[in-house]
């Protein structure tokens, strides 16, 4: 049945029941400019940068909250509109500090944004601007700057409507209006930081982050969290060689639009001063010493070979790691098993079970190493899933880790991990759902060889007749196991033409 | 007791305005202010020998809620908050078939300033505001009354709680009212001096111990108001008017005052008695009651004592501040609601401010912009900013450091502000000071020596959208 229609800027577009008009337009693609609005949130309908001319009215309208009709005619861009959302950008400049050079969101900033698009080029008064606080702590990790903020109050209905934490309020009024923290001390909430993301400006920075890097040096990178088997979707950032921060990007069927402080700070382990960045080989001295690629591997085969052993994989690694860790188990006539923390959850996106890819290892048949025992490989990634005392306990010859005091005194050869945010592989979540991590090349040491690779060349060291697959070749073994028939894999890898029919 | 005294009048206001009498004055009509000069009026006793509670029983006893609310539309009575609603109809938006339990908030934050007739009933005649109350909550199926009492009027509050014992006492409130099945309790709640509390749905996130931002609508208040639930909102006069409406029928009260234009279906009339103040530059400011009819100037002169000695009126806002102004030439109008709309003003809450010729209408400009900035609750990008940024401005011209290019950026931020905002705080703002920057320019020009305006003409002088549609934004 039709709910009418409604023509925004020339496209005669369906009306959907509960949807504004900002929502029609921008599910047609109709960008409409917008601070205060945020899909996860109530409508406020104070910024009024999404002003638009509705035909027939004598007053611009926003679209945010605008309820359309059937017959309608919205105009985002007429001379009207723009003259509304000019007038508004002035007004939000007007006392604003205009400080995008010493600021942390220059780059990122809708106000650097929308002033390019409809801003003036010229001042229009000297009047002097209204000084608010500056550099006010909110709790540990944000910092709020009342000047640059604009009173969207994003950050006050994320507190209010999703944690229901209500940390923070709006206090004063007219142009001394700024946000506070209701208590002294902490945010309740462990997901505070999202405010950061949420905040359209650069009133709320991070502490950890702020000054490190301009935006525009560092590359991005679509990925998954790792903290916890929610997979919490994510985008990293990088700069030469250092992950530089993490921030959520949306998954209406995972994480929405949030993520937990903890998973977001967790990237701080790509960067220690510990980090393996070369293959290593224990020499007759009893010294780890770095040798080639070749070496390593040649060596790690004659370490292996002929000695029956178990490998014990990160709970943290993926689909296709723990597919060939079973490989290389059976090779040595061994079991491959996968240890994973538990920790505490809550009742919103933190779980209890932190392997981030436990559920594929359960997938994959993998038991679960619940204390320590002997294997012959290790392979580690952040160290929380597999504990010291199972590394030390294991007796591993060959350990892969991405942490130098990861490794244990028995390894004979060693292999540096790329962390997550440098490998590609699929994570299959808490729900089940298969998503996929992606490196960004801006993070970690320079040339670490993929973890697939160095598996499948230590196989062919095992065995004569191995016949190399490469990550395609891996995913379609997987796929072809009866546990993931029903699986759904992520549209990227399908539309790579893996697994089904290759 | 208030229309008791008025029942000698009744046959003789069927005309549309009352005459003036031989010495040309405009004769008090006194209905709400009967009590006024009583002696202890505003205890229980007192205004019941003058006929408290009768309407109320009559009601009770002898009037379904749907009879009361056609009387009230009968009356035309229009909401005496400002923006001159009609009463009969809001109270007919609020859903009769509902699980939800429903308010009356008496919208008594009387924080428009020049504003303060309500104060009169509530400290006065507290029964007759009570009377009033409950007559709406009757006619609504309201069980619970907040009465939302500006906290800069602790008499009020004090006389009105005060009232609120006496009839619970005396079973006018509470449980089974008059031996009937109707049950009502009512409570006063302080306000804590901020004029953004005084529009509606400011006032009702202010009752619920919110900070006072005013809520986007829809939804209404009549629909989802306090605590989420179906809300009337009136103010202080409009229920006042209600006991004697229902003691002389509806069409009692709206053959007073001036009738409807049947040529303007947006003219609604401006039936019965209004309580209109006068403050200023004037002998002697005051509050009193007339039939709708009277003219500014008649106010002014006959009641307000004309001038002060060696002075001449230069401007008058009729309203409260947030109407555009009037100048000396344009006082031969009637303070109605459409009377004054007509001349490019409104009557907002009938209480005028008078500025004589020892007014500067830039300091005028710089003191109206500091209230609105100081007041505007800081959620609304337009008002939030614009509202000091005026200020700033005519603070600059004051000192001398204006320039014309100065009153063309004011113009601009007009068009910004008004009309862009949750609100009609930002519209409030603008009304009175783009009027006065328009009819009084010469003296904005005049703090600017060495330069000449370059608009011969005033643009903008003939613009028939500007101001056109005055609405309220304090006690409503």
């Amino acid at each position: 049945m039709s709910n009418g229609k409604i023509t925004i800027d020339g496209q005669v577009l369906d009306i959907v029941p509960g949807k504004t008009v900002i929502q029609i337009a921008n599910d047609a693609g109709i960008g409409v400019q917008h601070y205060c609005y945020h899909p996860g949130l109530s409508i406020a309908g104070n910024c009024r940068i999404c002003q638009v001319e509705v035909e027939g009215w004598d007053r611009p309208q926003i679209s945010c909250k605008l309820q359309p009709s059937d017959g309608m005619v919205v105009h985002t861009q007429s001379e009207f509109a723009k003259d509304a959302r000019e007038g508004t950008m002035e007004m939000l400049l007007v006392n604003h500090p205009l400080d995008c050079p010493i600021c942390d969101q220059a780059g990122e900033c809708h106000l650097q944004d929308y002033s390019y698009e409809v801003g003036q080029g010229a001042a229009s008064s000297p009047t002097a601007k209204t000084n608010l606080p500056k550099n006010v702590p909110f709790g540990s990790k944000i910092v709020y700057d009342a000047e640059r903020c604009i009173k969207c109050t994003l950050c006050v209905r994320f507190c209010e409507e999703v944690t229901e934490t209500n940390e923070l309020a709006m206090a004063g009024r007219s142009d001394h209006e700024i946000v506070i923290m209701t208590s002294q001390g902490e945010f309740e909430t462990p997901y505070s930081m999202n405010i950061i993301d949420l905040c359209p400006v650069g009133a709320l920075t991070s502490r950890d982050f702020r000054f490190k890097s301009r935006l525009w040096f560092m590359d991005f990178a679509e990925s998954v969290c790792t903290g916890c088997a929610r997979g919490c979707n994510v985008m990293t950032g990088g700069r030469d060689g250092s992950f530089l921060r993490m921030e959520p990007r949306e998954n209406q069927a995972v994480n929405k639009w949030w993520m937990c402080d903890a998973g977001r700070l967790g990237y701080k382990a790509a960067n220690v001063a510990s980090r393996l960045e070369a293959p290593l080989v224990r020499n007759a001295d009893g010294a780890l010493v770095q040798v080639n690629w070749e070496r390593a591997i040649s060596a790690a085969g004659a370490a292996l070979k002929g000695a029956p052993g178990d490998v014990l994989i990160d709970g943290g690694a993926t689909l296709e790691e723990m597919a060939l860790a079973n490989d290389l188990a059976a090779a040595m006539g061994g079991k491959a098993k996968y240890a994973a923390a538990t920790g505490e959850g809550d009742d919103f996106l933190v779980v209890a079970e932190k392997g981030a890819n436990a559920a594929g290892a359960e997938l994959l048949g993998l038991p679960r190493a619940k204390k320590a025992s002997a294997a012959s490989v290790v392979i580690v990634e952040r160290g929380q899933h597999i504990t010291a005392s199972m590394r030390d306990k294991s007796g591993a010859v060959v350990v892969f880790a991405m942490d130098g005091e990861h490794v244990p005194d028995s390894a004979q050869v060693v292999f540096p991990l790329p962390s997550s945010a440098e490998r590609n592989g699929l994570l299959v979540n808490c729900d089940g759902i298969v998503q996929a991590i992606s490196s960004n090349t801006a993070i970690g040491p320079n040339n670490l060889a993929d973890p697939i690779e160095l598996i499948e060349d230590i196989l062919g060291e095992l065995d004569d007749g191995y016949d190399w697959r490469g990550r395609d070749g891996v995913l379609a073994s997987i796929r072809a196991l009866p546990a993931f028939a029903k699986v759904d894999f992520p549209a990227g890898y399908e539309a790579a033409g893996v697994g089904a029919g290759s | 007791m208030a229309a008791k005294k008025s029942a000698s009048k009744k046959s003789a206001s069927k005309k549309s305005s009352p005459k003036r009498g031989d010495d040309g004055r405009y004769p008090e009509t006194k209905i709400l202010s009967a009590l006024f000069d009583v002696k202890d009026g505003w205890k229980l006793a007192v205004a019941k020998k003058h006929g408290a509670y009768k309407n109320l029983e009559k009601a009770l006893k002898s009037m379904s809620p749907a009879e009361v609310i056609d009387e009230v539309k009968t009356s035309r009575v229009r909401g005496r908050g400002g923006a001159g609603f009609p009463t009969g109809v809001k109270w007919s938006f609020v859903p009769t078939e509902t699980d939800k339990p429903k308010y009356l908030v008496l919208n008594a934050d009387e924080s428009e300033p020049g504003t303060f007739k309500d104060r009169w009933l509530m400290e006065l005649d507290p029964h007759l505001v009570l009377e009033g109350c409950l007559l709406c909550a009757y006619a609504t199926g309201v069980s619970t009354i907040y009465i939302y009492v500006r906290g800069e009027y602790p008499l009020s509050q004090e006389r009105l709680w005060g009232a609120i014992h006496e009839a619970r006492k005396a079973g006018l409130l509470g449980d089974k009212i008059m031996g009937t099945d109707f049950s009502c309790e009512a409570y006063v709640h302080t306000g804590a001096g901020a004029y953004i509390c005084g529009e509606e749905t400011g006032m009702l996130e202010s009752l619920e111990g919110k900070r006072g931002h005013p809520r986007i609508k829809p939804p209404f208040p009549a629909v989802e108001g306090a605590f989420g639930c179906p809300t009337v909102i009136n103010n202080v006069e409009t229920l006042a008017h209600v006991p004697s409406i229902i003691e002389h029928g509806g069409q009692w009260f709206a053959d007073m005052g001036i009738a409807p234009d049947p040529d303007n279906p947006r003219a609604l009339g401006s039936s019965g008695t209004k309580l209109m103040g006068l403050s200023g530059d004037i002998k002697t400011p005051g509050c009193w009651e007339f039939e709708f009819g009277i003219t500014v100037r008649e106010l002014i002169e006959q009641y307000g004592g004309g001038a002060l000695e060696g002075r001449t009126i230069k401007a008058v806002i009729p309203g409260g501040l947030s109407m555009p102004v009037l100048t000396a030439d344009e006082l031969d109008v009637p303070m109605g609601f459409d009377a004054l709309v007509k001349v490019g003003s409104g009557l907002g809450t009938g209480t005028a401010i008078v500025m004589d010729d020892a007014c500067d209408m830039v300091e005028a400009c710089e003191n109206i912009a500091h209230f609105f900035a100081d007041e505007s609750c800081g959620q609304c990008t337009p008002c939030r900013e614009g509202c000091h940024w005026m200020e700033k401005i005519f603070t600059r011209i004051k000192a001398g450091d204006g320039t014309p290019a100065d009153l063309d950026l004011l113009e601009r931020l007009f068009i910004n502000i008004e009309g862009r905002t949750i609100c009609a705080l930002a519209d409030a703002a603008v009304w009175p000071l783009r009027s006065i920057l328009r009819k009084f320019r010469h003296e904005f020009l005049a703090k600017m020596p060495g330069h000449t305006d370059p608009h011969e003409k005033d643009p903008h002088a003939e613009d028939p959208k500007a101001s056109s549609e005055p609405a309220a934004v304090g006690a409503n």
